[in-house]
Order: structure tokens, then C-alpha cells, then sequence
């Protein structure tokens, strides 16, 4: 049972389809509904599975509180320089190190949150707002409206978010905004198939279909109905989407499109601190490590809400 | 595991098959190192203006190629700045300035084997101008500011025409941009000469040009008429020269230290950690403060701008700590800047005593113009704010510490990056409070290039950064500069202007512009020229 | 068949259509004032110019002759295969992208070997481990992958490859040597996303009914693995390769930009730096295209693969 190749010689026992399986399933056939399913494997899980979510939450807990409120997380000055302070390794006094003007790295990180959660919420505002209503509008609506928005769709599709952050950033200038517009209209289709989907996935059952028969105007059923069942899998788009365009927003922000200095988006500190990778490579390596652990987080929720 | 079994790994065979040849060739394309190839590394290419026509080029990088492809009448000595022959042994001014005769060289030929005599130096001066007339922004045109003819005298004597003195003329024979280029390179377009179709008589020939990527020159054989300035009085001594442009600066000097590159030749000068990184690694450092002027950044003085103000022109001359500056972003041996000028150019005057770091006298100056300390640390009067907007092509660790020292006396500095077309625009639309710019000759009459109005590239920005009572006075002392040849009226004409620019924050120079370069250990022979660029001839590689 | 085909070259010349039309609207109808950017992209400065001057270079950028007129000349000329000039060079931008391709396809093209090789030999590699912990922490690993900024991972993979073991040049194009860290860095996120996919359609298949068919039949678990799972397992991959292209775009300007490598990522930063917008358009026009072709031919190949959806419209 310790290597596929068995599984071609012999019939399997039922622990070998586990591991293919992903989680146990006592006497042989699966026909369980995907629901229960992982529910199961949810509960058999509670002690693996809760601490990184715990972290994870913790983490982007604190991202947001940086957002909002940065100084309650540090005492320096984001922006004051010290020709002293040049260069200084990772410390008690600097956490992460100070940089090349002598600013400490921490607070940067810090004060930089602001930026890169704003960037990401209006890039999630918009693909959700504009996908939302384009996958429910399709999805409900249906022929010929279906057909013409998810055409429109596959043109957004055709066009990577990013490619078209690029076309922005040409047409409107640098900066944190023109970034965010792009990223968020680059969403927009996975957010629009996804609704549409759920959309239809609901709408045939049925109770919705017992509603419309009812005589409810479609508005309602949709309202009443439809929506508040297609949530789910939306959720767990927004928070994947939320990961993506601060890794999108720190790819422009590197390529130099972004933020007007001193304030520093993660993107840029990154890019800063390139500079100095020989000599003193954390001043790029941490915010990148930093960056790569909240966007996981980030993931690890949409999964860990995923399998509830 | 076979792949009939597996139908899915199957599809991933032949995937990988698609894409074997890409991998291949990629295998093939290994360069061979020469022994005798120097490979140089510069920041970048110029991507506004992509031209190598040695007459359009103001791209310093350029510039130190095309001093080893193309030759100008005369040199200059890189100690003294004093004009010194090369392609002409001597020459005579009349004495109103406005005839030179250049006695010439019989010896040259261009690299098509083509003669270089008084007809070729006629074609050049008249091709020359031919192109200001077509293109009257085009960077040459100073240089040869009051050309009126050139006539032959016979083979080896050539006398040039000015229509108006130029005091600055011979310097200007002594620059790439004036070089002589073969008549076959001007029967073509500038357009091809921009793209590298260009024939000189130098140690090495242009060989090919990839804008943005890199070029190649390779050894001129038989080439034997250096200047003075150069100790090697024959060929080149190394075959073939890569350069290529390398934009990211841990690339750069990651292959140096890998050993893939032999220079290093960034826009910028080192911080102290590069050039520490780099000596580690057996660099060599050279530096030479670059002719003309310093890095200034220029104010927009119209109507209704903060900086219209002289008081508060006056306070942001004191506001900026250039000793700090220099320590900061370079290190503690970096030169501070003391003129509108760089130390190498020609009637450099020290303005060290206007220029002194005061933050209390500016926090006067700026409490007296009414501008007091708000809540927030930023001066603010009638309700509005003393924020100043710096209009910059690139973010820069420099202009961060120039905003953080600024902030310490009240005056908010908003730094806004913008691509070339809008830096344009916002000269024009005089949307900026504050904008730099800089140009290298080895002469002052450069300033006029950008703070001459009558002849500034971007003349908007040249009579925006005046205050019109300062106007007159400065074009006064612009044209006599220019008028006389005698070298104490020249002085005494160009140490009045850099007073006026000072004091009348007509510019604020923010730090010495050095060039640096890192040499590996196995290069020797590395030399400037007087503009801070570089002869080849004498580099030898001993592997 | 062939109506299939037909209405799927449809859509894609449609779906093309509509990229370049959305993009031509963004590049020259959102600036204010095109021509000066247009001037300043050229190296050309406006101030020293007279207003005929300015009006001659208008026609000669096709500013002249209004929106309609020069997007549908410069829709002629894509269709004819003409992109334009370049504004910096005034070079065709054609020219530009056949000098800049090769090393940009090599990139890109081992980048999707590595990464669809990788990326089913992990999950491959996963579905084996037995140790429960263990296959739980490796089944998350992909979202680490996906969650790392790329130009970071290209930036740590120089740090260490290249500047503390020294095994790889850090940047340049030269041959294979220097292909190796950026194509790995390429591949990182693509080749996550088909481990995490992979992962995931290993435990749907096992519950598909032709899977309980092919058990109720005989077969032994064994073959219904060889022949069923994985070959389905596979089909979401196939149809992300082509989904993945966007993504693969971008990613490899981070990373040319990251390597020092001369490709048409590095095209497209340089251009859109010095606001090139015909070469800008160009490129994204070009990146749609390939995303389209790709993806067209995953659609026509699909019922290949799984004969249920032969006639169904859309796959993707």
C-alpha cells in the first residue's frame, strides 16, 4: 500500500484509496456527497487544522489593525532618516533591520499595510461589485444576456489583469490607485463565472423553484433565494482575490508603477531593497517573507472555510 | 514508468517534446569568452532618444563610447581642462574671435579607408548644421552656436567661420559632439546614424548597436594619431569590446563579482556597501567629478508657484544639508557640492558660505514670510500649505532624504514619478514646483543648454526658474561669457553668474556629480578623459 | 464537428477583437493629451516646436484624422499582421518583438515543461505519502508557492544559486546555464497551482460514477488508477495550462526584470516606462492572442480527452 505502483498489480484495500482520497472512508465505494464528506474530514481534523487557521486569522488581523491604525504598532518614524543608522541588522531595538537611509524596516512594513490593503480592497470592491452583478445578471437572466456578458467576459479573460495594469499605468501615470483599478478589473471574469455558476446551480432547486411558481417577482426570488446560497464559494473567491492583487499590486509596485515615495507599498520596499542583496539581503527578503506569509494566510482561510 | 501504461504521462512526453528544441537551443547559443574582449556594464540605454549620431547624443554613456569611435579636431587635458590637438596639430584664433584655422593631421584615415582631410572636416561642420536647421532642439546645437561657414584652404587647412563670438567654440571641437565622421556617414539619414551607421577614425569601429541591450566595437587596425591625453600611441591593445546595458544593480554587480563583467558603470556613484561589495572583489574604484553642472534642481518661479517667493527660495537654499546628503547616500569622502557647478568644469567658483546648511536661518526667513509651524510639523500660511512638488523621472533614496530633511524645517516636499511624455508636459504646463536636470560638457556655456532661455532645450523650464528681475542680469552674463576669449573677462563673467544663480535660488544644487566606475583587478590602464569619459587605448587585460 | 470548430474560431477572433478593442480604448482615449505623450515617447520637446509643426506631427502620428478613423487603420494593419512603429526608435514594432522573442519563448516554453512536470510529480509524489501529518503539511505546500511574490522568489533563488554558491550566472541570456534559476522561478507559481489542482481532482475522480462503473465491471483498482483517475485527474490541468498563460505573461516581465534577461517582458516595462503605446498595445494584443490560440486549441482538443462534453459549447 506504500506506492501506486501497487495499486497496477493488485486490487486495493480500502486504506490505499485514502491516501488517494484525501480522508477515510470506511468499506470501499465513495459515493458520499462532497458536503458531508469533508465534513467529516473536518471534524476528524479539528487540532490539525485549527492553530494554522488561528495564526493565520491572527496575522491578517494584525495586517488590518496596521492599516487602520499603524502608529498603535511601533514607535518609530516611518520616514525619518538617520545617517547612523545605516544598515543595521535585525536587532531587539530594529526587528527587521533599518535600511539604506536608516529607517527602520518594521515600521515601514507597518505604515506600508496601509497601502497595500487599500490597493487590494479597491481591486476586491470592484471584481466583486462588477462580477457579482455580471454572474447573477447571466446566470439569472440567461440567453441571449448570458451569452452577451459571458462573451464580454471572455474578453476580460483574454486580457491578464496585470497586462492590462500595464495598459493602465501607460494611459493614467504611476500610482497606487491605477494599479488597484487594473487588478480589480482583471478579476472581474473569475468572479463573474463563479456567481454565474452558483446561480445556477441554485436556481433549479427546488424551493427556488417552488418560490417563482409561487408568484414571487424574480427580483425577490433572486433577493431571497438565489443569493444567500451562492455566497460560498464567492467568499472563498474574495479572500483568494484579496491575496492576489496584493501580490499583483507588489509585482506593479516593483516594476516601479507604483506608490509616490516616501510612502513605502510592500511592492516597493521589496524593490528598494534589491539593491543591497549582497550585502544586506534582508532588506528585501524580509518584506517579500512577510508579504508570502500573509498572502497565505490568506489562503489557508479561503481553504479552512471552504471545507466547513 | 512507461508511458503506453500511462496515457496522462504520455501527453506530458510529448509537451516536453514541443518543447525540447526551445531547451536545445537554448544550450547552443553559449558565448565564448574572449581573453582579449573587455566587457563593460552600463545602467542603461537611452530609451527617450535612441541615437548614437554623435552630433544628437547627450547620453553621457553614449558619449564615452563614441569617444572611442569618432575624433574631434582638438582634445582637452584632463588635469587642466586646458584645449590640446588631435585631429589638427595647431590652430589660430583671430582676434575677434570669429575665425579659426585648423592646421590638420595628414596622416588619419576613417575606418572605410576613406582620407581625413580639410574637405571631411567641411562636410562634418556642414552636415552639422544643416541638422539644426531641420531640428532646432537637437542637443549639438549649442556647440556650434554661431557657425556661419567652413571653408578649405587646401588638404590640410580648414578655417571656420562664426557669424558671433563663441568663446566656447574651441572647447566645443574638442567634444564627440562635434566629431568628424567620414562624408560617407553623412550622405546617410540621421536615422541611420542614430542606429549606428557611423564611421569614424578612432582606435575601435562600431561593430553593431542593439538599443537597449548592448554593442560591440571592435580594434582599428593601424590606428596611430591619439591625443596627448592618451600614453598608448598605436593600437588599441585589447580586440573587441562588449558593452551591455544592465539596468538592475545587483545584476550588475553580481556579475562583476561572478567575474562576467570587467566594468562596472553605473549613472549613479557607489553608496559606501557597493563599493565596498566591489573592492572586496578586487575593484578598483575611479572617479571623476563630471564638467558642467552639478546636480541642481531648478524652481518654477511663475505667478501663483510657493517658490515665486524669494524668501522661501532663499530658506529652501538653507534647508538642504549637503554635507549630509553626500555622507548619506554616497559616503563620508564623498565630495559636497559647492556650485551650481561641478569642481572639473572650467571658471568652477566656490559658493561654500551660500550654500551652508542653516536650518534656523531658513525657520527665520520662513516665520518672517509668514509661513508658520502647523499642528503637523508643515508650515502653513493663509491655510495653505508650504508643500513643494518634485516633478522626477525615477523614485531615488535621494530624493527621500531630501524630503525628510526639508520636513525638519516645515516645508513639505511631494515627490511625484512620472514617464518621460509627462515630464514633458509638466515643464510645459508648468506643473512643478521643482525639477532637476543636468547635462555634461567641459565648458560653463553648458548652463545655457537648460538656463538660457534663448537657447535651452526646454526653454519653458530655463524662464521659469528665473525670477524676471534676474532674467536681464543673467543673459547679460551668459553672453559675456561667450564674447571674449580672454580667460580672466571669462572668469570673472561666469564666477558673477554662479553668484546670482545661488543667491537668487535660480538653481539648488543638491550634490557633486561623480562618476564611478569599478575596474576589475586584471584591468589596467583605465583613463578619463576631460568631460569624464574614457579612453579605451591604453586598457590592457592581463588574465 | 466542423460547426464546432467553426463556432469556436469565431469566438476567439471575437474574443481577440474585443482585447485589442479594450485596450486601444484605454491607451489612446484615457490621456488627456496623447500627442505630448506621444512628443515626449519620441524624444521630441514640444515647447521648441510651432503649432504647424505640432499639426504635422499629429498626421504623422494619425492623431489627425480622429478616433474612428485611426483605430480602424490601425485595426487594418494588425489584421495584416502590421503593427506599427515603435515611438522611441520608430522601428516596426514587429521587428522589435522577432528580436526580442527567442529568449522570451525559452523562458516561457521551460517554464510550462518544468512547471507541468513538477507540479504532477508532486502531487504524484504526494498521493503516495501515507504518513497522514505529513501528506496534510505537503498538500498545503502549493498554496505557499502560489502565495510568493515572484520577482521575491527570483531575488531569494539569486541570493543563494548565485551570489552564496555560485552554481548560476545571476542574470544575462546566455545558453542554459542562465536559463535555469529564471525558468524555476517562472515556474514555482504555475506549477503550485497544477499540484494544487491535481490534489484536488485525485480525490473528485475517485468519486465520479464511471469510476464506480468501471469497478462494477472488473476492473482492478489498479487499472481503474492507470486508466480513469489520473487521466481525469489530468483534465483540469490541461485546461489550466491554457488558463494559466495570462498569469505566465506577466510574470515573465517580474521576472526578465528580475534576471536582466532582453525578452519582450522586458520590452513591455521598457515601453511602458517610456508610455510606447504602440508597442504597449502590441504586446498586450500579442499576450491575448496567445492566450486565445492556447486556449482554443485546449477546447478543440478537450473532447479528445473526455468524450462527454463533445458537444458542449464552452469548457473553459
Amino acid at each position: 500500500m506504500s506506492s501506486i505502483r501497487d495499486l497496477e498489480e493488485t486490487p486495493v484495500p480500502a486504506p490505499v484509496l485514502e491516501s488517494v482520497a484525501d480522508a477515510p472512508v470506511s468499506g470501499g465505494v465513495p459515493r458520499l456527497r462532497p458536503s458531508r464528506f469533508k465534513r467529516t474530514a473536518v471534524t476528524l481534523r479539528p487540532l490539525l487544522a485549527r492553530p494554522g487557521f488561528l495564526l493565520g486569522a491572527g496575522l491578517i488581523a494584525f495586517v488590518l489593525l496596521a492599516a487602520a491604525w499603524p502608529q498603535l504598532l511601533t514607535g518609530y518614524d516611518p520616514y525619518a532618516t538617520s545617517e547612523a543608522d545605516k544598515f543595521l541588522p535585525p536587532s531587539m531595538a530594529h526587528w527587521f533591520g533599518t535600511d539604506d537611509l536608516g529607517r527602520d524596516l518594521y515600521t515601514r512594513v507597518v505604515f506600508g499595510a496601509r497601502l497595500s490593503v487599500a490597493a487590494a480592497l479597491i481591486a476586491v470592491g470592484i471584481g466583486l461589485t462588477v462580477g457579482l452583478t455580471l454572474g447573477v445578471l447571466s446566470g439569472y437572466l440567461g440567453g441571449l444576456a448570458d451569452e452577451v456578458i459571458m462573451r464580454a467576459v471572455d474578453v476580460m479573460l483574454a486580457l491578464p489583469p496585470l497586462l492590462l495594469a500595464l495598459a493602465l499605468v501607460t494611459a493614467i501615470g504611476f500610482g497606487t490607485i491605477p494599479v488597484a483599478i487594473a487588478v480589480g478589473l482583471g478579476i472581474i471574469p473569475g468572479f463573474a463565472r463563479t456567481t454565474r455558476a452558483e446561480v445556477l446551480r441554485v436556481k433549479i432547486l427546488p424551493y427556488v423553484e417552488a418560490a417563482k411558481l409561487g408568484g414571487a417577482g424574480w427580483f425577490s426570488v433572486l433577493l431571497r433565494h438565489v443569493l444567500p446560497n451562492s455566497w460560498g464559494p464567492v467568499a472563498v473567491l474574495t479572500t483568494l482575490d484579496f491575496g492576489f492583487a496584493i501580490l499583483a499590486t507588489a509585482g506593479l509596485s516593483f516594476l516601479g508603477f507604483g506608490a509616490a515615495p516616501p510612502a513605502a507599498e510592500w511592492g516597493t520596499l521589496i524593490a528598494d531593497g534589491r539593491n543591497f542583496l549582497m550585502t544586506t539581503p534582508w532588506l528585501s527578503l524580509i518584506p517579500g517573507l512577510f508579504v508570502a506569509v500573509v498572502v497565505f494566510s490568506l489562503n489557508h482561510i479561503a481553504r479552512t472555510i471552504e471545507e466547513l | 514508468m512507461n508511458c503506453r501504461k500511462h496515457s496522462w504521462f504520455k501527453y506530458i512526453c510529448i509537451a516536453a517534446l514541443a518543447f525540447a528544441p526551445l531547451v536545445l537551443t537554448a544550450c547552443h547559443r553559449k558565448a565564448s569568452a574572449d581573453d582579449n574582449t573587455l566587457r563593460i556594464a552600463f545602467a542603461g540605454d537611452n530609451t527617450t532618444l535612441v541615437s548614437l549620431d554623435p552630433f544628437q547624443v547627450y547620453w553621457i554613456e553614449h558619449r564615452v563610447v563614441l569617444r572611442n569611435v569618432v575624433e574631434s579636431l582638438t582634445d582637452q587635458n584632463p588635469d587642466t581642462g586646458e584645449i590640446i590637438p588631435w585631429l589638427a596639430k595647431t590652430w589660430q584664433i583671430s582676434p575677434d574671435g570669429l575665425q579659426y584655422i585648423f592646421t590638420l593631421r595628414d596622416d588619419v584615415t576613417f575606418s572605410d579607408g576613406e582620407k581625413f582631410n580639410a574637405q571631411a572636416v567641411k562636410i562634418a561642420f556642414d552636415s552639422d548644421e544643416a541638422e539644426t536647421v531641420k531640428n532646432p532642439g537637437v542637443f549639438g546645437a549649442t556647440y556650434l552656436s554661431g557657425y556661419a561657414h567652413a571653408d578649405v584652404i587646401d588638404d590640410q587647412h580648414v578655417r571656420i567661420v562664426l557669424s558671433r563670438p563663441n568663446a566656447a567654440f574651441l572647447q566645443a571641437t574638442s567634444t564627440t559632439n562635434l566629431a568628424i565622421l567620414a562624408p560617407a556617414s553623412y550622405a546617410l539619414t540621421a536615422q541611420q546614424r542614430s542606429r549606428g551607421a557611423i564611421v569614424g577614425t578612432g582606435p575601435f569601429i562600431l561593430q553593431s548597436y542593439v538599443p537597449a541591450v548592448g554593442l560591440t566595437l571592435i580594434k582599428r587596425k593601424g590606428y596611430a594619431w591619439p591625443s596627448k591625453a592618451v600614453t598608448n600611441p598605436g593600437e588599441a591593445h585589447i580586440d573587441k569590446i562588449l558593452v551591455s546595458y544592465v539596468p538592475e544593480q545587483y545584476v550588475r554587480d553580481g556579475a562583476f563579482v561572478q567575474g562576467s563583467i570587467d566594468i562596472v558603470w553605473p549613472r549613479l556613484p557607489f553608496s559606501d556597501t557597493e563599493s565596498g561589495l566591489l573592492k572586496s572583489h578586487g575593484a578598483t574604484i575611479y572617479s571623476r567629478s563630471l564638467p558642467g553642472p552639478a546636480y541642481n534642481l531648478f524652481p518654477n518661479t511663475s505667478a501663483g508657484r510657493l517658490l515665486a517667493d524669494p524668501a522661501v527660495r532663499l530658506a529652501l537654499q538653507k534647508s538642504i544639508d549637503r554635507p549630509g546628503y553626500a555622507a548619506t547616500i554616497y559616503d563620508a569622502q564623498f565630495p559636497v557640492v559647492e556650485s551650481v557647478l561641478d569642481r572639473t568644469t572650467p571658471y568652477f567658483k566656490s559658493e561654500k558660505q551660500n550654500l551652508a546648511y542653516d536650518p534656523h536661518g531658513a525657520a527665520q526667513l520662513l516665520d518672517a514670510a509668514g509661513w508658520k509651524l502647523g499642528q503637523d510639523g508643515y508650515r502653513y500660511k493663509n491655510g495653505r500649505a508650504l508643500a513643494l512638488e518634485e516633478v522626477a523621472q525615477a523614485q531615488s533614496p535621494g530624493d527621500e532624504l531630501l524630503q525628510d530633511q526639508l520636513r525638519k524645517v516645515g516645508i513639505a516636499l511631494k515627490i511625484t514619478v512620472v514617464v518621460p511624455g509627462t515630464y514633458v508636459s509638466d515643464i510645459i504646463h508648468g506643473n512643478y514646483d521643482l525639477i532637476g536636470s543636468y547635462l555634461t560638457r567641459g565648458d560653463p556655456a553648458v548652463l545655457q543648454s537648460f538656463l538660457d532661455p534663448r537657447f535651452a532645450l526646454q526653454a519653458k523650464l530655463a524662464l521659469d526658474a528665473y525670477d524676471p528681475a534676474d532674467l536681464a542680469e543673467a543673459e547679460q552674463l551668459f553672453d559675456a561669457g561667450l564674447i571674449t576669449t580672454d580667460t580672466n573677462k571669462r572668469a570673472a563673467a561666469y564666477g558673477q553668474l554662479q553668484d546670482l544663480l545661488i543667491k537668487e535660488g535660480v538653481a539648488f544644487p543638491i550634490y557633486e556629480r561623480i562618476w564611478q566606475v569599478a575596474v576589475a583587478k586584471n584591468v589596467q590602464g583605465f583613463t578619463w578623459t576631460d568631460e569624464g569619459f574614457a579612453s579605451f587605448n591604453d586598457i590592457e587585460i592581463k588574465r | 464537428m466542423t460547426g464546432y470548430i467553426l463556432s469556436r474560431l469565431g469566438q476567439a477572433f471575437l474574443v481577440l477583437w474585443g482585447a485589442f478593442t479594450v485596450t486601444y480604448l484605454i491607451l489612446y482615449l484615457l490621456p488627456g493629451d496623447p500627442l505630448s505623450i506621444m512628443l515626449g515617447a519620441s524624444g521630441i520637446q514640444p515647447g521648441s516646436l510651432s503649432p504647424q509643426q505640432l499639426d504635422v506631427l499629429r498626421a504623422q502620428y494619425g492623431l489627425d484624422q480622429g478616433v474612428v478613423a485611426h483605430y480602424f487603420s490601425l485595426l487594418g494593419g494588425y489584421l495584416q499582421g502590421d503593427f506599427g512603429r515603435s515611438l522611441a526608435d520608430n522601428d516596426p514594432i514587429r521587428q522589435l518583438l522577432f528580436a526580442r522573442a527567442a529568449p522570451s519563448l525559452e523562458l516561457a516554453g521551460s517554464a510550462v515543461v518544468l512547471s507541468v512536470l513538477a507540479g504532477c510529480g508532486f502531487a504524484y509524489a504526494v498521493s503516495l505519502v501515507t504518513w497522514r501529518p505529513l501528506r496534510q503539511a505537503l498538500t498545503r505546500l502549493p498554496a505557499l508557492g502560489l502565495s510568493t511574490p515572484v520577482f521575491w522568489t527570483g531575488l531569494l533563488l539569486i541570493q543563494i544559486f548565485a551570489f552564496d554558491l555560485g552554481w548560476f550566472p545571476a542574470t544575462g541570456n546566455d545558453g542554459i546555464q542562465s536559463l535555469i534559476l529564471p525558468a524555476v522561478t517562472l515556474a514555482i507559481p504555475s506549477g503550485a497551482t497544477f499540484a494544487q489542482v491535481l490534489l484536488r481532482s485525485f480525490g473528485d475522480v475517485w468519486r465520479e460514477p464511471f469510476i464506480v462503473t468501471a469497478l462494477a465491471k472488473g476492473l482492478s483498482r489498479g487499472q481503474v488508477q492507470a486508466r480513469h483517475v489520473l487521466r481525469n485527474a489530468l483534465l483540469p490541468v490541461f485546461t489550466l495550462i491554457g488558463l494559466q498563460i495570462g498569469n505566465l505573461v506577466f510574470e515573465a516581465v517580474l521576472v526578465e526584470t528580475v534576471f536582466a534577461r532582453v525578452g519582450v517582458g522586458r520590452l513591455a516595462q521598457e515601453a511602458v516606462l517610456r508610455q510606447d503605446m504602440p508597442v504597449v498595445l502590441a504586446i498586450v494584443t500579442l499576450a491575448a492572442a496567445i492566450f486565445v490560440v492556447i486556449n482554443l486549441i485546449v477546447d478543440l482538443l478537450y473532447p479528445v480527452f473526455d468524450p462527454r462534453i463533445t458537444r458542449t459549447p464552452r469548457v473553459t
